[in-house]
């Protein structure tokens, strides 16, 4: 399997928190920064919301209804849990981008904006929504963005 | 097999200092010291009032074979939300209103633990598995010699907890 290049920065962090967990933390750091030094650097290409939303519509429209009728008939449980969660996920973040657009700027200022670490759950609102609905980790796992 | 403690769990009851044959359980960091602790004693985990201690494997039975056409397709699915993330990373550097900061920059993180998901599904799991190990030696070949030297240093540290 030929790994494209923009994929290591994540391959790379996610296996810096798996050797975080096991309290390997010079693995946990040597991975950290391969990770960062594969990063690529943001361009000034112009991006809007817009972009953003396009290519997530075209993953919940196409990717995830391919991949998984691919996965429907094998055992690979992770993948199938893997493209649920993803897919709940995408779609919130595609509503998330459609409020924004909708309600303006100041509502974002207004209120905070909290990811669940385990599963990337992005939740809108004054106060984390404790238990995450998409994969159930408690409400620890929550950071607000600021 | 050692000692961890959840540091979010330990109410600070300290009966696992009580118990403990080697000191292991008393640190400043308020980690176990695994150098100390000694291999399955398990004497902590279940003297904790809090459920607060487990026991992590030394080793882990490597993972088993994926289907090969999946893995691809989820290599290919991380490549996309990759993309994404560095979308909603330019959007965000870019961004002249604080609202649109504050999304882009939550959209990044959002995508980069999807990618992190995607990465695990298509093979690359554990840190001391094969398919970690195969793949940072091939890596090795077309990388510059900075990040050679991190690699061969974690080619190093994951040969000696295999
Ligand atoms: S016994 Fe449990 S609660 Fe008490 S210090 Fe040890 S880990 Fe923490
Ligand atoms: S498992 Fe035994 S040696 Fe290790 S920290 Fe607990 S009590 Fe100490």
């Amino acid at each position: 399997m030929t790994i494209p290049r923009n994929a290591f920065p994540a391959i790379f962090s996610n296996l810096a928190k798996a050797s975080e967990k096991q309290q390997l933390y010079v693995l946990e750091k040597l991975f950290s920064e391969l990770s960062e030094s594969m990063q690529l650097k943001s361009s000034s290409r112009k991006v809007s919301p817009e972009t953003i939303k396009n290519q997530i519509t075209e993953d919940l429209q196409n990717q995830y209804p391919e991949i998984m009728k691919k996965a429907e008939y094998t055992e690979e449980r992770g993948v199938h849990r893997a493209l649920r969660w993803g897919e709940k996920v995408t779609t919130l973040q595609k509503s998330l981008i459609d409020r924004y657009l909708l309600k303006g700027d100041e509502f974002f200022v207004e209120n905070d904006l909290f990811i669940c670490e385990a599963c990337g759950f992005i939740f809108l609102g004054k106060t984390s929504p404790g238990l995450c609905p998409v994969c159930k980790a408690p409400e620890k796992r929550f950071t607000k963005v600021s | 097999m050692y000692a961890s403690r959840n540091i979010e769990l330990c109410s600070k009851d300290c009966l696992c200092l009580f118990v403990c044959p080697t000191g292991a359980a008393d640190t400043e960091t308020g980690q176990i010291d695994r150098d100390l602790c000694l291999d399955g004693c398990r004497l902590c985990v279940d003297a904790c009032p809090s459920h607060a201690i487990y026991l992590v494997m030394n080793n882990y039975p490597e993972p088993g074979v994926k289907n090969e056409e999946l893995t691809s397709l989820m290599m290919a699915l991380l490549e996309r939300k990759t993309e994404q993330e560095q979308a909603a990373r330019n959007l965000e550097s870019a961004a002249q209103k604080p609202g649109e900061k504050k999304l882009a920059m939550a959209l990044g993180k959002s995508l980069r633990i999807l990618a992190e998901d995607c990465a695990r599904e298509a093979g690359f799991m554990l840190p001391q598995s094969r398919s970690v190990r195969d793949m940072l030696k091939e890596l090795t070949e077309t990388v510059d010699s900075e990040k050679n030297e991190i690699i061969s240093k974690l080619l190093r540290e994951i040969g000696k907890v295999k």
